[in-house]
């Protein structure tokens, strides 16, 4: 059970053994006498006290009225506490007439007894329910603060991190040093990878403004980003397309292949002494645009599902498409990595 | 003149290295190496002054490499951005170059090491290596524990102690692990200076701050750091001799 059913369980028990504990002394000083008839009296008045404000209590959990808004509440509490009172002294009277069948015979009409001891309850129930609320009303509000809170930071988080997570820092520096040996090397090849790299930084600004993109634009960065990725590995980087004609015009999440690719290469490529191959296959599957990235390496279960790129991946797929995506990496044949997009069509 | 070994995986970023350093006339580039293991031969054949070495390559890092040679030569750290690299720079101040590299940061590199050199040559006689392969208390090694790693000299390290396969070396305050068994090391070290105490122990004989009679005629020593080394009584009789010469 939840923690709050324990204070629970101490609240109701100390609050009518309390009220036991004044009744007999408001008794005893007032020099009634405190017989054994007077005690079983008390006790079950405080048992079935228990009893009805427990149902209560099932019931408003029941019906959720501890989310309406108060208004809607408290009208529903009026009559739920009515009848509760009129429970209680039908339970009750059962209950005494059960434990002494002659003890009827008092000196009130039987619906005088009856209308005193429902009066009689609403003294305990109506402050039992007040209590109840109450408390339930301040746990409520400091846990919707709570969250608020944790909800904030969870954002911040989130954004700081996809703004970083789209164009990694040890890219661009190396990238700009192969350049720069490139000045004297190949002047041309220098020339048009300041080129592809300017494209890769202006399409990464540009992200966070757009929700979807022509999958053709997405793929151009990573043209861009592979071939200047090919002059740092040299001979380690090889590359292989396989793209359908009619997928180019399908919209994908921004930077999101991009970050596939780049996860590749990181985990994959810059790992292998004799490098690999990157593989990116784009068509149309049952329905969907299928996206497959490969890559020669093996999957690290350390870091596996947990990283920080895939969960984005899944989150934005999910904010975007709903169920409709889908998105998983595993590996294949042993030696090669493969990432899968799943998008459906337009 | 210094003789250096560029190790980096990219043959562009080695190619920008060397044409830097040709501004540099007492550098002299002997050889490349395109990932760790090249690199280990590279040094154990040719033994460098210098090493410039990328931390990220394929197969080891570059700190694995140096952890498992037996002597560290000086070395140049290269990096592109990094937070790993970057914070293990931090911890124990090496010395590093971020790609691409800046002319005068690098100049101030190898100053900096020139200083350092220049130092022990005055501070210490220039000993003729008859035995390349044995360790002298000038010698430095690469230590790599988790996340921490350090450049230690081994006349700053006062003890080894044998832990299974493992040596839990003693310097200043830390004593981390490293692969090597108490034996090789035995073999490696300089015995006028690093002296078998027992089983476990090797201590190194400068840094004793207290020797007291033990019993059955056996020794007691208190290192620098306060740590109790008994000697056994075999190498009791050898430890007199030398310490009477």
């Amino acid at each position: 059970m939840r923690k709050s059913s324990k204070y629970y369980w101490w609240l109701q028990i100390g609050g009518w053994g309390l009220l036991a504990l004044i009744l007999i002394l408001i008794n005893l000083l007032f020099g009634q006498r405190v017989d054994e008839q007077f005690l079983v009296g008390v006790l079950v008045k405080v048992l079935v006290g228990i009893l009805v404000t427990h149902l209560f209590r099932i019931y408003i959990h029941y019906s959720g009225w501890l989310q309406l808004p108060v208004e809607k509440a408290l009208l529903r509490l009026v009559i739920g506490v009515l009848i509760v009172c009129l429970l209680d002294t039908v339970i009750r009277i059962r209950v005494i007439q059960w434990l002494d069948p002659n003890a009827g015979g008092s000196k009130y009409l039987f619906s005088t007894r009856f209308l005193l001891m429902t009066v009689e309850n609403g003294l305990y129930i109506i402050p039992w329910t007040l209590i109840f609320f109450f408390f339930h009303y301040i746990e409520a509000n400091r846990k919707q603060q709570l969250d608020t809170l944790k909800l904030e930071a969870l954002v911040k988080e989130l954004e700081l991190k996809t703004i970083k997570s789209h164009i990694n820092p040890h890219f661009i520096f190396n990238a700009l040093n192969s350049i720069r040996a490139l000045i004297d090397e190949n002047p041309l090849r220098a020339r048009t990878a300041i080129t592809e790299l300017s494209n890769i930084l202006r399409s990464s600004m540009q992200t966070e403004k757009q929700e979807t993109v022509f999958f053709e634009k997405e793929l151009d960065i990573v043209k861009d980003y592979l071939a200047l990725e090919h002059i740092r590995f040299e001979d380690r980087l090889k590359v292989q397309y396989d793209i359908a004609e009619d997928t180019l015009t399908q919209p994908v999440p921004p930077m999101m292949l991009q970050t596939l690719v780049e996860n590749a290469i990181k985990h994959g490529i810059s790992k292998q002494v004799n490098g690999g191959t990157v593989i990116i296959v784009s068509r149309m599957k049952n329905n969907y645009h299928q996206v497959l990235i490969r890559n020669t390496g093996k999957l690290d279960q350390s870091a596996n599902e947990d990283g920080f790129g895939l969960i984005s991946t899944r989150n934005r797929l999910q904010l975007l498409f709903g169920d409709h995506a889908n998105f998983r990496i595993r590996e294949v044949n042993g030696n090669m990595v493969e990432a899968e997009l799943h998008i459906p069509l337009t | 003149m210094i003789k250096a070994v560029i190790i980096d995986d990219e043959r562009l970023a080695r190619n920008e290295l060397k044409k830097l350093l040709l501004e540099f006339p007492e550098i002299e580039v002997i050889a490349e190496a395109a990932n760790a293991n090249e690199g280990i031969e590279k040094i154990d054949s040719l033994n460098p002054d210098l090493v410039f070495l990328d931390i990220q390559m394929p197969g080891k890092t570059g700190f694995d490499m140096l952890a498992e040679l037996d002597k560290a030569p000086d070395v140049i750290f290269t990096t592109a951005y990094d937070d790993y690299a970057l914070k293990a720079f931090e911890v124990n101040a090496l010395d590093y170059l971020l790609k691409p590299v800046e002319p005068r940061r690098l100049a101030d590199a190898l100053h900096k090491l020139h200083l350092e050199e220049n130092r022990e040559k005055e501070g210490g006689e220039v000993e003729i290596q008859a035995n390349r392969s044995l360790l002298h208390e000038h010698d430095q090694v690469f230590v790599k524990d988790g996340e921490r790693c350090w450049f230690v000299k081994l006349s700053d390290i006062r003890l080894f102690e044998s832990v299974g396969n493992y040596a839990k070396i003693y310097f200043g305050s830390n004593k981390p692990l490293i692969l090597k068994s108490l034996n090789a090391l035995e073999e490696r070290l300089d015995e006028k200076v690093f002296f078998r105490a027992n089983r476990k122990h090797i201590v190194n004989l400068r840094l004793i701050e207290k020797i007291e009679p033990y019993f059955n005629g056996g020794l007691l020593l208190e290192m620098k750091g306060g740590e109790k080394i008994e000697v056994s009584r075999r190498q009791t009789v050898k430890f007199k001799e030398m310490m009477s010469l």
